[in-house]
């Protein structure tokens, strides 16, 4: 089961994901300013995506620190401005960016990227920018799959935690890539089968 | 004058509010989910950003309906639920459209019907201009400062951005659509900084 928590909106990451093939009955929505220490207990995977109360969830970092250590996932989207995960350090951004800065490159395999391709990532509508803006500092040993601008720093990384793993994503939520009709939309499917997988 | 916010939490709420460009333009910032009546105790002019969780607005239904009923200013900005929570707030959605700029010759359809209003010497009626999720319907004697006409595929018949209501309650209320603590916190629309530049000086003037 997938906990993935919502912000008050009815249509939610939850309600959608819900949605996906196969999905029913393999995601649990909640509130999130009802996680608590009983919140975890039997989850494979936590979603926490851009909309989250950070702020809220830094004072319960270790609950989140826990699950890891226990063998849990945790996929985060958004910039990270309050220590909710671990090792993760501050984010930067160009302050006018180019194309260039904004463009987006993938650096390694990985079975949630597989077959998107990167010009997909750096453009909507032939637009730059959404998918993301800004870098962050990953802790050592990370995989870091897709950076940013012309120095490829770090915007989609995984690390491991003791027997967990972390996959973060310093932008807009990679659960919104679902219907796109480029090769963005493979994203959701295969997070949802990395975050499945035992 | 002692000017307050909600914070949500949220990167983006991180960044525009203890950012350090509006950093000063706040007395005192209070976390959404802990908010109680003391908070508000000697609080002039609430600001309720855009995309505080509608759950914890909820919560907080008769603090937040009870602020401009003692002659205070309530601003509250878009993407909050607010018609669940704020007495007389009525608002239609209407599907996004994040790409009316994209089209060869596109106009938006934001209206000005009140160019001379005071906020018009902070802001230029084009730094309100961004994408829009929905409408509201001012009440009567509320001054629309921006707004949309009828759904060209006939799912609503217009209504106001933004609005200023200075009739239904002994206080002042101003309510927007318009989402820029989510899009100047994410880095990403410049409108939007551009109109937190002037929109938040001139809530100093009230």
């Amino acid at each position: 089961m997938i906990l993935v928590l919502t912000t008050g909106f009815d249509e939610g990451a939850a309600a959608r994901l819900a949605r996906q093939p196969g999905m029913a009955g393999h995601i649990a929505g909640l509130d999130q300013y009802a996680f608590d220490e009983a919140s975890l207990a039997g989850r494979r995977a936590l979603v926490i995506g851009m909309h989250c109360d950070q702020r809220f969830l830094a004072g319960r970092a270790g609950l989140i620190a826990d699950f890891l250590r226990h063998g849990g996932r945790v996929v985060a989207s958004g910039h990270h401005a309050y220590p909710i995960l671990p090792g993760i350090g501050g984010f930067a951004a160009a302050e006018r960016p180019t194309l260039a800065d904004l463009t987006i490159h993938r650096l390694v395999d990985h079975p949630v990227w597989t077959g998107v391709d990167g010009a997909d990532l750096t453009f909507r509508r032939g637009v730059a920018g959404f998918y993301g803006r800004v870098w962050h500092d990953p802790p050592d040993g990370a995989l870091i799959v897709n950076g940013i601008g012309p120095d490829r720093r770090p915007l989609d990384f995984i690390y491991g935690v003791d027997a967990g793993t972390v996959l973060f994503h310093g932008g807009n939520d990679l659960t919104g890539y679902g219907s796109a009709d480029d090769s963005s939309g493979r994203i959701l499917p295969q997070l949802l089968d990395w975050m499945m997988a035992s | 004058m002692t000017i307050a916010v909600l914070d949500g939490g949220t990167y983006y709420h991180h960044e525009t509010i203890h950012g350090p460009r509006y950093r000063g333009r706040f007395d005192r910032v209070i976390h959404a989910p802990a908010l109680t009546a003391g908070d508000l105790a000697d609080v002039t002019t609430l600001i309720v950003p855009d995309r505080i969780s509608p759950t914890v607005l909820r919560r907080h239904r008769d603090l937040l309906n009870g602020f401009p009923m003692a002659g205070r200013t309530l601003v509250v900005l878009g993407e909050n639920d607010v018609m669940t929570w704020l007495d007389g707030v009525a608002w239609t959605p209407r599907p996004t459209n994040f790409w009316w700029w994209l089209a060869p010759g596109a106009e938006p359809p934001h209206q000005f019907p009140a160019p001379g209003h005071a906020l018009f010497r902070h802001i230029r009626p084009a730094d309100t201009v961004w994408h829009f999720h929905g409408v509201l319907q001012a009440p009567a004697g509320a001054e629309v400062l921006v707004s949309v006409p009828a759904d060209p595929d006939g799912r609503d018949r217009g209504g106001a951005l933004l609005y200023e209501d200075l009739t239904t309650r002994p206080g002042r209320l101003i309510v927007a659509t318009l989402d820029p603590f989510y899009h100047h916190g994410s880095r990403f629309m410049p409108a939007t900084t551009r109109f937190l530049d002037g929109f938040l000086p001139w809530l100093r003037t009230l």
